[in-house]
């Protein structure tokens, strides 16, 4: 025997409305990614500010790349896939 | 531990936003008497004096909007009818027309806030509460809005959060459930619908941890390809906007004034991901639930509760007087699916005083935490209390031509 089947309704064609005003929980939403970027901003900052000539060691190297990197991954177009 | 605990290897939770559990789910206690619904009789005053009852009128959209007062100090008068703060103060879930007046200045409209689903509008979400189980007492974590309380379903805590304020960064001391799992050498993973959507409050997680995060493609993806991982969190569409190829992308939150069946929709998809997989589909359990009650009326009171070890001050909650985490934000709906759960089951909840059950959204990383991690990671107290929702999956897997399919979701 087959499963049940529930019909599920279409949503009305007149739903879609991108000029709502925007309510408090995304307004919120937008304020925290801004902050974020506040954070991500500083640290390019800070990492830019290094001369590449006064890294010595690898061990020197390494860490500015771990932290290069930990960046530039981030700006990635997509999500990675796990 | 049940058979079917034995085969449970996926835990996926779906986080919907600002409904009620009377306002989705009141009316099937028509159907079924151990559902704690609406006999139709429970009213609020309004702002005449108007004994207001609640109505079976809810619509899809545009009947909440301007959006209902959903922040501490509305809901503290929705829970209190306006009673003075004090020690001998007792809920009565009486000022949830006057509040929403405060929004309205239209008295008749007012009345909206009392008006709940029939079980024919919602087929989604009532067919999945009654054919597998629905939480008679899952409560929002906070008498408060969104933030506050998702971060409940991220960290167990809002950290002495009780507003939309961003908590992590006056406190890291207790990790992520994703993180904890990551670092148990377990997979986890936030899928958001897609890149204008995003995520909610948890950007910090975003920019420092990018490989927890994915779309919603991606989860429809993990579940046909079986690369779902151990736990999953699903967050809906939070607003409308153009879609990459030029259509329109509606938001399925919920959300008022977000239309409902776009939500219903929405719960749908990301139940026939998991059924649609045979293997998946045996070995996976689904939650559905809201994050608040988005200020809409509710009748339970909501219980006390085991403080989480913070204070959120007189001027952060708004009504003149501290919070301490002692008791429970509004009634909220909550849906547990796996084919593991017999049809019809109900968990009581405080109406039930000898074998009723509370849930809040601290039993989510709680329940995570305890199945994946053996309860082994720093925690509040508040988490550690929280019951788990596991114990429902029974020995008895039901036959696949006894669990629903949803059609027409393309």
């Amino acid at each position: 025997m087959a499963p049940k089947i529930i019909e599920v309704p279409k949503t009305d064609a007149g739903a879609y409305n991108p000029n709502r005003p925007a309510g408090t929980l995304l307004q919120s939403q937008a304020l925290h990614m801004r902050e974020a970027l506040i954070k991500h901003v500083h640290e390019l900052t800070t990492l830019l500010s290094i001369d590449t000539k006064s890294l010595k060691t690898e061990a020197d190297v390494s860490a500015y790349v771990h932290k290069a990197t930990a960046l530039l991954h981030t700006h990635g177009g997509k999500p990675a896939k796990k | 531990m049940s058979v079917g605990l034995d085969n449970l290897k996926h835990i996926v939770v779906l986080m919907m936003e600002n409904r009620s559990f009377d306002h989705m789910l009141g009316a099937l206690m028509q159907k079924n008497r151990k559902i704690n619904g609406l006999t139709g009789n429970e009213s609020n005053p309004d702002t005449n004096g108007a004994i207001v009852k609640v109505q079976p009128n809810a619509q899809f959209q545009s009947q909440l909007d301007p959006d209902p007062d959903h922040h501490f100090p509305g809901v503290d008068l929705q829970l209190f009818g306006g009673a003075p703060q004090g020690a001998g103060r007792v809920a009565n879930m009486q000022g949830f027309v006057k509040d929403y007046f405060s929004q309205t200045k239209d008295v008749n409209r007012s009345h909206n806030i009392m008006y709940y689903f029939t079980p024919d509008k919602l087929p989604v979400l009532t067919t999945l509460a009654t054919e597998f189980a629905v939480f008679n007492g899952w409560f929002s974590s906070i008498p408060g809005p969104t933030i506050c309380n998702r971060a409940f379903a991220h960290y167990g805590t809002s950290f002495g959060q009780v507003g939309m304020d961003i908590f992590y960064i006056l406190d890291n001391t207790i990790a992520s459930i994703y993180e904890r799992m990551i670092q148990a050498g377990h997979t986890a993973k936030i899928y958001y619908y897609d890149q204008p959507s995003s995520t909610m409050e948890i950007v910090n997680l975003l920019k420092n941890q990018p490989q927890i995060f994915a779309t919603f493609d991606q989860f429809i993806g993990d579940c046909s390809g079986n690369t779902l991982p151990d736990y999953s969190f699903i967050e809906p569409c939070y607003n409308d906007h153009p879609g990459a190829d030029g259509g329109q992308v509606l938001a399925s939150d919920q959300h008022p004034d977000h239309n409902v069946r776009e939500g219903e929709r929405f719960i749908g998809s990301v139940y026939n991901a998991i059924r649609t997989n045979p293997t998946l589909w045996q070995n996976t359990a689904l939650l559905v639930v809201y994050d608040e009650h988005g200020g809409i009326y509710d009748h339970v009171v909501p219980p006390a509760c085991t403080p989480d070890g913070y204070t959120a001050s007189a001027d952060a909650t708004g009504t003149g007087a501290p919070f301490a985490f002692d008791r429970l934000g509004i009634r909220v709906p909550a849906v547990l699916v796996s084919p593991w759960i017999p049809r019809g089951t109900v968990v009581t909840g405080p109406e039930d005083p000898v074998n009723g059950q509370v849930f809040e959204h601290a039993s989510i990383p709680g329940t995570v935490t305890n199945f994946f991690l053996n309860g082994d990671a720093k925690r509040t107290v508040r988490e550690q209390q929280a019951k788990s929702f596991l114990g429902l999956l029974t020995d008895q897997m039901r036959p696949d031509d006894d669990c629903v399919v949803f059609n027409n979701l393309e």
